[in-house]
């Protein structure tokens, strides 16, 4: 049962409070959480769940906004964290985004919103769908609309419907012109491969890296633009290599038990149908292929990469980012593609984009070490981003998607993105 | 919507400034208060937004109350909300105020709108003044006969809210019946799971004083309630799912059938999207398989992968909540994640506190198979830039090492650490080559080359020079210049800082002495005088201590310093497995985030789903509490409910709670600070204990001396008892779950007995007297319910006693549960005779 709940600027100055039960929680419990935040050092590190002497707090932070809860008895730590994490999302998606000027400006509107989504400590309705029936977002039409009309309530006066209706995360008079559902996959790969360490400088040469650990992560996402009460049954060419999978709670369960279809009445507009693992992926689009070598206190580097497998579509937006060694004093890269930047804080990012096809991308240059320190001991790890659109790493194939209850005209689109999650590189 | 007027854009909350602004604000409000004129509307939702942001930043905009109360009278919801809004925030601190809005309130109370309805209904009951609630009465019966389910999740939430404000006028007005029916009938689910959460607590803190509601809270966990809303469970929104599932985990089914039946039924709960509600399910499931081992296993196996994906979906915070519990059941049953040990491979980017997590459970999960690949894993950490991962890291190969797993491999890899030149990885590497040493003596031939080669000056940690220093004495025969490095840090005495380190230094020369007389002993005259002369009392005692023993007899100083030494098997565990244990029972609350079980850091007022102590007064909180803290089993949870309230009552024992209290904060510093916080807490305990029993055999006048010897009479020679007995609350609830009961058995009560049994206490004093001590007891006339605990004398062998006494019929029914159970009949026979001296 959370007691109280805060919204913090990035400077810890609170934005908003909101009390939620009888036992005012003082706002000095703030000034606490922000001097351990500073402690801490790394302001965006520090624990969700803390105790401070008075109170157990939780807090997750949003594009600079600290989300803070107040509790004094013990509860599910994941309910109040999850809980604050709806709150960051709807909140973001009521103000299109989130930062502290939009919350200011919009004070009303995020009482109203904390007033429906939690009642004394307990959580109430966090389905985006109701709450959107309950109060209308600020956003230019109803604004205008309110102009025209001279209506300025930014409530609906009636109930939503879909709070008394048996599947409530869908509204229950949608209409649209046209009919489209989009279905999308979207993973990301996590990967950690590390590059066979090199004792001896004989050996001075290009090698590949050992895949440590290989997954994909990814999502069903849908866009549902559909009239009426639609079902819709979504099916796999093959369910089998799915590891684990979690559901939206549109989804029924027994159809997946016995045949591994996803049947569903789905919410309207823009969600998260599935999440999925795939295990022990056995290859990688990319190669990066890192190389420090040092003596007498300079360090050669030289990292290449290039395409390792081909999906069969571009991969773009490959940026590969690692952070310098704190002993190296100074260091001058150059790339034979792309651009490269290093920052102050020892933090380079070498921004590639494609691969082009007549050479293969690389980066070189000198470190030089601290002084009185003769070889590199500490290696950076490199972090890669890359993105493929079209083509979903895992090899999950969507069959066939299936509708009942709607209208014949409509449009269905399928769409894939691969991108790197945690994708690193150790040299 | 327009923004708001913003004058007050500076952040400081503190600033006494908006005096002037707010006086403008209550003359403009006062202006429109009457005004009929069209368009009104928006100009007064101006004007709220602009007292509703004051009210944000914190600038007191209390003095406006009157107008904008007065100003309240309209049909537009959105100033209505915000007026709601503005009057809550200040009821409180105005109830003369209040009074005036309870009238519109009422009124909207009645709207024709059930949003209106719903809106007025809560903010009527977010008031929360006390004289108000003779109004709130009223409206709340309507409200949770109304016929929209807006409004009655309203009403449902408000009777609660009522009964914290005044718990009688709630009972009086029959409110929780009313929540009852509701609960059990109404088509809505979201009116049904709040008339659970409500009920849940006004019974729960009824129940320390009225049977009846205790009654119906045990009701609450009875069978046809729990497959009600087991039946309904899909109907729930994901927040009340969880609040279902809580319930069904204190649940103890009747046979293995209906386990499976709810296991079933729950399964597909665990692929829910909402990370709170996987894990509820998960802990239904491991709470109702507890007792039946291969079926928790399999369990185990279900559940590892919806957890694991958990990990990686989702926020870091979520991530990190879910992976502390991972981390609680990786540790319970790490041969089950044996094959996952990717998983726990920690990313660049985690925040240092996942990794340390990770590490752990990398640690736990190292076996005969995946030693080799988490061991190069660790390595690689070793060279992470993040230095206290690095350091983790290094005491993680270690540990693995001492699990004995591939030891040779390892020992190679630890050797490196010594060679890669960086300092904080060196000293943690000879801590470890140390403990590898007195685990794995054999290995000493190949660690000794190499720790000899490491210069003593590059080592400056407290630690790790110790670890140096008590090598170089261990092995001095093995290192040639071990005297030399011994003499040199000798000759540096003055610098060394660490008393820790100037200890060892006076043994490892010590032991030098007696493998290599001849070279060492110049250097044991000096660190002798050194060790004399040292400010630090434990260094010169120590030197002292050495230098007379060598005066007396050389040999026999030789085998008190230097005995032949055995290796050590297993090391100590830093967390107790009972610990362990209370965490487990504790799944899916904070306990798990923090490593510790609730009673160690939850102040004992806010145990259980509720506070507010401090505005109900004399509410006990305890009877609650222990349906939180272990909800093992249902009758168990009585028990507890019991101990706890006694714990309360005793003042010693609230004294050790909150020593324990203020250790939550704590919580980051490493395992050894737990450990040595644990033993503050017994060591308290341990000193209170003791000289309160005194005080009360003082205040009872028995005339007993200051270490009274149980009177001889009473006690027949066969058994002797500690009249100074201690054990805490947490081992008697854990031994009284382990041991099986030995003897059961019914005693009649003396009639004075009974005469004298009006309250428990008086028993309890009797009993002390007789060297049985009462760790809870509970009840009223007729009937009481005590556990009692007895220690033999000599050893530390328990005996617990559960003793429910009927007055009425003059029975005591007793259950006695012994360490020892050869010894339960005589330790019966005491307890008897005890019992039956029982008179006024």
């Amino acid at each position: 049962m959370l007691q109280c709940i805060f919204l913090l600027a990035d400077n810890g100055a609170v934005i908003l409070e909101k009390q939620l039960t009888g036992h005012r929680v003082d706002r000095s419990i703030c000034d606490w959480f922000w001097d351990h935040v500073i402690s801490q050092g790394d302001s965006f590190k520090s624990m969700p769940v803390i105790a401070s002497p008075t109170h157990y707090i939780f807090q997750i932070v949003r594009a600079g906004i600290t989300f803070l809860a107040c509790t004094q008895v013990e509860m599910p730590p994941l309910m109040g964290i999850e809980f604050l994490c709806r709150v960051a999302d709807i909140l973001s998606d009521y103000l299109g985004e989130l930062n502290e000027d939009l919350i200011k400006d919009n004070f009303v509107i995020v009482y109203e919103l904390l007033d429906e989504m939690i009642d004394n400590g307990f959580p109430l309705t966090t389905e985006p769908n109701i709450l959107r029936e309950m109060i209308a977002p600020p956003n230019i039409v109803s604004k205008m609309l309110s102009v025209v009309t001279g209506n300025s309530s930014n409530v609906s006066d009636i109930l939503p419907g879909a709070t008394a209706s048996c599947v409530p995360w869908r509204p229950t008079d949608v209409k649209y012109a046209n009919n489209e559902v989009y279905v999308d996959l979207v993973e990301e790969m996590d990967a950690i491969i590390n590059s066979t360490k090199q004792f001896s400088l004989l050996h001075a040469r290009f090698r590949d890296g050992v895949l440590v650990k290989c997954e994909i992560y990814g999502e069903v996402q849908v866009n549902c633009l559909l009239s009426g009460l639609p079902d819709l049954t979504l099916s796999f060419a093959n369910p089998s290599i799915l590891h684990d999978v979690r559901f939206h709670p549109c989804v029924r369960f027994r159809p997946w038990e016995s045949h591994q279809i996803l049947s569903f009445v789905p919410p309207d507009g823009q969600f998260k149908l599935m999440s999925y693992r795939v295990k022990k992926l056995k290859s990688t689009p990319i190669y990066v292929k890192p190389q420090l070598t040092s003596d007498a206190g300079t360090c050669r580097i030289s990292v290449m990469v290039g395409i390792r497998n081909d999906p069969g579509k571009t991969i773009d937006s490959i940026i590969l980012q690692f952070q310098l060694p704190p002993c190296i004093l100074s260091a001058d890269l150059t790339s034979n593609h792309g651009t490269v930047n290093v920052l102050s804080n020892k933090i380079c990012t070498w921004s590639i984009g494609r691969i082009p096809k007549d050479k293969a991308p690389s980066l070189s240059g000198t470190m030089v070490l601290e002084t009185g320190l003769e070889t590199l001991r500490v290696f950076p790890t490199f972090q890669v981003e890359f993105r493929i659109m079209g083509v979903a790493l895992s090899g999950l194939q969507i069959d066939k998607l299936d509708l009942q209850n709607v209208p014949n005209r409509l449009y269905k689109g399928f769409r894939a993105v691969t991108r790197a999650g945690e994708y690193e590189v150790r040299s | 919507m327009a923004p708001p007027a913003q004058a007050h854009r500076s952040p400081s909350p503190s600033q006494p400034s908006g005096k002037g602004e707010v006086s403008d604000l209550k003359s403009q409000l006062r202006q429109l208060a009457g005004s009929r004129a069209p368009g009104i509307d928006d100009s007064k939702r101006e004007l709220f937004k602009k007292v509703i942001s004051y009210m944000t930043i914190g600038i007191d905009v209390s003095a406006v109350f009157g107008e904008m109360v007065m100003c309240s009278a309209t049909s537009d919801i959105v100033l209505k909300k915000m007026c709601y809004l503005y009057v809550g925030n200040y009821a409180k601190v105005n109830p003369d105020l209040a009074l005036l809005t309870i009238n519109f309130l009422q009124r909207d109370c009645k709207d024709e709108d059930p949003m209106i309805r719903g809106l007025a209904l809560r903010s009527l009951c977010s008031l929360r003044v006390a004289n108000l609630v003779e109004y709130l009465v009223g409206p709340l019966g309507l409200g949770l006969k109304d016929n929209n389910s807006y409004v009655r999740t309203v009403a449902v939430i408000g009777v609660l809210k009522l009964y914290h404000i005044s718990a009688p006028t709630c009972i009086d007005a029959d409110f929780p019946p009313t929540l009852k029916h509701l609960m059990l009938n109404d088509p809505d689910p979201q009116v049904v799971a709040n008339c659970l959460s409500a009920l849940q607590e006004i019974w729960s803190l009824e129940a320390s004083t009225s049977e009846e509601a205790s009654r119906e809270r045990e009701a609450l966990i009875s069978k046809p309630v729990i497959y009600y809303l087991l039946n309904r469970i899909k109907e729930f929104s994901e927040w009340a799912q969880c609040l279902v599932l809580e319930l069904v985990a204190k649940y103890v089914p009747l046979d293995s059938n209906e386990i499976f039946d709810i296991m079933n039924l729950l399964e597909d709960r665990l692929q829910h999207a909402n990370g709170a509600v996987v894990l509820s399910t998960i802990k239904v499931f491991l709470h109702l398989t507890l007792s039946m081992t291969d079926v928790h296993q399999q369990v185990y196996e279900r559940i590892k992968a919806p957890l694991l994906t958990l990990v990686s979906s989702g926020s870091p915070e979520q991530s990190y909540a879910v992976l502390s519990h991972l981390h609680i059941l990786v540790m319970r049953a790490p041969f089950i994640f044996a094959s996952d040990y990717k998983h726990f491979y920690c990313q660049y980017n985690e925040p240092s506190y996942v990794k340390k997590l990770k590490l752990e459970m990398l640690t736990a999960v190292a076996n005969e198979s995946n030693t080799y690949e988490i061991v190069t894993e660790l390595c690689e950490y070793a060279a992470n830039v993040d230095i206290p991962i690095a350091r983790e890291s290094i005491r993680a190969v270690g540990k693995i090492a001492l699990q004995q797993y591939d030891v040779n491999a390892i020992v190679d890899r630890l050797l490196q650490f010594l060679e890669m030149e960086k300092d904080y990885v060196t000293a943690e590497a000879l801590v470890l080559v140390k403990d590898l040493l007195r685990k794995y003596p054999q290995w000493s031939h190949d660690c000794i080359a190499v720790v000899g080669s490491i210069s003593s000056q590059n080592v400056q940690e407290p630690k790790a020079k110790a670890a140096l220093i008590w090598m170089l004495g261990e092995y001095s025969q093995d290192m040639q210049d071990a005297p030399y490095i011994l003499e040199s840090l000798t000759e540096n005495w003055e610098e060394e800082p660490s008393a820790e380190v100037r200890l060892h230094l006076l043994t490892a020369v010590m032991k030098c002495f007696f493998k290599r007389p001849p070279e060492t002993q110049k250097v044991l005259g000096a660190a002798l005088a050194a060790g004399l002369a040292d400010f630090h009392q434990d260094v010169h005692d120590r030197a002292l201590f050495y230098y007379r023993l060598l005066q007396y007899n050389v040999s026999v100083a030789e085998r008190v310093v230097n005995p032949p030494k055995q290796a050590v098997s297993v090391f100590a565990d830093t967390q107790s497995s009972e610990i362990k244990d209370r965490i487990f029972d504790e799944f899916n609350s904070l306990s798990v985030v923090y490593q510790k079980p609730s009673y160690m850091f939850t102040d004992k007022d806010y145990r259980g789903p509720f506070e507010f102590s401090d505005e109900l007064g004399n509410l006990s909180i305890a009877a609650e509490s222990a349906d939180n803290v272990v909800p093992a089993q249902g009758v168990e949870a009585n028990d507890k409910d019991l101990l706890l309230s006694t714990s309360e009552k005793e003042e010693i024992r609230g004294a050790t709670f909150n020593v324990s209290g203020y250790s939550a904060p704590l919580y980051d510093s490493s395992a050894a600070s737990v450990q040595s916080e644990l033993a503050i807490i017994s060591s308290t305990s341990a000193g209170s204990a003791p000289s309160s029993s005194l005080a009360i055999d003082d205040l009872l006048g028995l005339g007993l001396s200051a270490a009274p010897a149980p009177e001889p009479a009473s006690v027949p020679p066969s058994l002797k008892l500690n009249s100074k007995a201690i054990l805490d609350p947490g081992t008697f609830q854990q031994k009284w779950r382990q041991l099986p009961i030995s003897l059961s058995q019914e005693f009649s009560l003396s009639p004075e007995g009974v005469a004298a049994l009006t309250t428990p206490q008086a028993l309890l004093w009797h009993m002390q007297g007789h060297s049985i001590h009462c760790i809870a007891s509970g009840g009223h006339s007729p009937n009481f319910k005590f556990f009692f605990f007895a220690q033999k004398a000599e050893e530390s062998s328990n005996f617990l006693v559960e003793c429910i006494i009927n007055t009425s019929s003059a029975k005591a029914q007793v259950k006695i549960k012994a360490d020892d159970q050869s010894t339960s009949q005589a330790f019966s026979d005491v307890f008897q005779s005890a019992l039956s001296k029982f008179s006024v």
